[in-house]
């Protein structure tokens, strides 16, 4: 093994000996100068899984979510430099994670908020100007066949539970003691100028951005949302992703690629 | 391998450094989100802005919004943290070029990094960790150096790095490695005083000794940060580069040492951890301006 | 292979109808510009820095942390206060979790 593979292997192994060859000025024992080093792999990477994640930590209290992303960073830790990234597998792991199974919701809080971080940092794109909505409009037999575009930052989430809603409690917004965890929500994370934004997604929502996302026609897209949710509102959802600037063009296949 | 380095006339600088770097020879500050809006709304009277290249390789969002605008208005200075030269496997092309787009972008008057490795088996472990001062380790930091700044064309800073432990495969000193390293790469310096200090006093040699011990004349900037204190397996100090507090007082007289030998240099107070409101920061820029003007009177005393 | 023959579109008068009526609903856009500038708090912080941790004593040197079957920590956070739909009780089941030892 080399030098570097043997130090690395002791940093995320607190049971390693410490590596040969490393001494101090005054003879003392080089493991605990070297606990230095261990200290802050670990410590810096829970501390950019915290700032990530605060209301997942928020949920199980700060001692328990950072023995668990301790766990979780010793075991994944990142295989990129942009510290932005890190944390993508956070949520699968929370859901295997047996001594998080008491709060069955965790792990999708955790997707929302990874979506969260997704969207601050995504591209920049500017919504749909209203100008081009009413030229479709006036032209309204080519609707059916106009693509959709979404703003990079868009993320959904369908989710068992209440992940909106128990979101947002922590965010001041509604009495988290009232949230029913047990009722499914999807949400819609996007970035509206500067603010990441989460919003709960009307029944069907989830299948017609997909259908977006996917390359469908408008006029597919809406279909197969139809047949997705019995509830399904198309102005209601159409009104959401407006308002919130997701939709970020409208026009012909021929004139969406080069 | 030939680079063409910019040079720029400096109206205040050191006239022979003016090709380490183009920064003004004033003091500036890490850039913080916390403090971008209030940057922008009030535009404090400092010579440049520093930032972590890596929290700024991302595809567009708040960050990029405000450092654009920033950008406009102040010097910048852009500092890796992350390529890691000194790791024992090849850099990571992709990540010289996302380095290399986002110089591109904003045109800094500075690129540094670090004398140090963080990346190993495809693990990036987020910590600069520290290198043996043998021929091999020269001469693979060397040809990772002529790479970084091949490919990012341009002269890019190495900083001097803290550590907490030593080698036994050393063969060559701190100083007389970097210095190699400068010779050989045609890189410039970031001279880190309080990593100075720090390793100093982790290693029991003089940070006096060290910093003479330097090629000086190739300095472009220099860090000025906190650090805590803690003990080894002895008892004996231990001193952590925490950038969590003010500079210290050892640090100010050892940035005071190091300036009368520099001569007027851009300085950076680096704060990452406790980050306290902007004016308690722009007063510890003020601070290192009186050190530079200082030492800017006394040399124009001496030439007149 | 995302298209298939059979897939259904909605017709242009319901489009038409549903947009038109999203665009007059969504008049007032949740996007602002750029003239509310300090309105906006930057939430998250850069993650990428150079500085060391907390010194020689904490997380990275502590080996209890990373043993399943000795996991010491309950939840003790906001979860309290929510029901829990797996609970016999209707509350977070927050005792802490034991792995047998195999």
């Amino acid at each position: 093994m080399s030098d570097q593979r043997i130090f690395a292997a002791a940093l995320l192994d607190p049971d390693a000996p410490c590596p040969a060859g490393l001494t101090a000025w005054n003879g003392s024992d080089p493991i605990q100068r070297f606990a230095v080093y261990r200290n802050n792999v670990i410590v810096s990477l829970i501390n950019a899984l915290a700032e990530t994640f605060p209301v997942t930590q928020e949920l199980v209290g700060e001692e328990f979510f950072r023995a668990m992303a301790g766990v979780f960073a010793r075991a994944a830790p990142p295989k990129s430099a942009l510290l932005a990234e890190y944390g993508q597998g956070f949520p699968a792991f929370i859901e295997r994670f047996k001594p998080a199974r008491g709060v069955p919701y965790l792990a999708d809080v955790a997707r929302l908020e990874m979506l969260r971080v997704r969207a601050f940092h995504a591209a920049d794109a500017d919504p749909l100007p209203p100008d081009q909505i009413s030229q479709a409009l006036a032209d309204s037999e080519r609707l059916p066949a106009l693509r959709v575009t979404c703003h990079p930052s868009l993320g959904v989430l369908s989710s068992r539970y209440a992940v909106v809603s128990l979101w947002a409690a922590h965010q001041g917004l509604g009495d988290l003691a009232r949230v029913e965890p047990g009722v499914p929500e999807t949400a819609l994370v996007a970035r509206v100028g500067l603010e990441v934004q989460v919003v709960a997604l009307p029944p069907g929502g989830d299948a017609l951005v997909a259908s977006f996302l996917r390359g469908l026609t408008f006029g597919e897209a809406a279909a197969l949302a139809a047949s997705a949710a019995a509830e399904f509102d198309l102005t209601a959802n159409l009104a959401l992703l407006l308002r919130y600037g997701v939709l970020t063009d409208l026009r012909l296949p021929a004139e969406v690629s080069p | 391998m030939t680079i063409e380095f910019l040079f720029e006339p400096s109206t205040r600088g050191a006239p022979a450094r003016e090709g380490a770097s183009r920064l003004p020879a004033r003091a500036g500050l890490g850039l913080k989100p916390q403090h971008f809006a209030e940057i922008l709304a009030t535009c404090p009277d400092l010579g440049f802005f520093e930032i972590h290249a890596e929290n700024y390789l991302v595809a567009g969002g708040p960050f990029h919004h405000y450092l654009g605008r920033i950008r406009e208005r102040y010097p910048l200075s852009i500092h890796g943290v992350g390529l890691s030269i000194g790791a024992e496997g090849p850099l990571d092309v992709g990540h010289l070029d996302r380095l290399a787009a986002l110089l591109d972008r904003y045109q800094p008057q500075s690129f540094s990094e670090h004398l140090a490795w963080s990346t190993h088996g495809g693990t990036f472990f987020n910590d600069l960790l520290p290198l043996p001062y043998d021929q091999a380790t020269l001469s693979r930091v060397c040809n990772h150096i002529d790479q970084a700044q091949e490919h990012l064309q341009r002269r890019m800073l190495l900083e001097n790095p803290a550590t907490y432990v030593e080698f036994a495969a050393s063969e060559l000193d701190e100083a007389a490695f970097i210095t190699e390293i400068v010779r050989r790469t045609g890189c410039g310096l970031l001279l880190d005083i309080n990593n100075a200090h720090v390793s100093g006093v982790n290693h029991r040699r003089d940070p006096q000794a060290y910093i003479a011990a330097l090629p000086l004349a190739e300095v472009g900037e220099i860090h000025l940060a906190g650090f805590a204190e803690d003990r080894d397996a002895a008892g004996a100090p231990l001193l952590i580069d925490t950038h969590g507090s003010p500079v210290a007082a050892a640090v100010w007289d050892l940035y005071a040492f190091a300036l009368e030998r520099l001569g007027p240099t851009p300085t950076l107070i680096e704060r990452d951890n406790n980050i306290p409101p902007l004016v308690v920061l722009i007063a510890e820029a003020r601070c290192a301006e009186r050190w530079i003007e200082s030492v800017r009177r006394d040399r124009a005393e001496v030439a007149a | 292979m995302n298209k298939t023959p059979t897939l259904t579109t909605l017709s242009a008068t319901a489009l038409a109808l549903a947009l038109g009526t999203a665009l007059a609903l969504s008049a007032a856009p949740a996007s602002a510009a750029d003239d509310k500038e300090k309105c906006y708090g930057v939430a998250l912080k850069g993650k990428n820095d150079c500085a060391a941790g907390p010194g020689t004593t904490c997380a990275g040197t502590a080996k209890a942390d990373h043993q399943g079957n000795a996991w010491k920590y309950v939840p003790k956070g906001s979860c309290e206060k929510t029901a829990s739909p797996t609970s016999p009780t209707g509350l977070g089941q927050l005792a802490a979790f034991k792995e047998k030892k195999s």
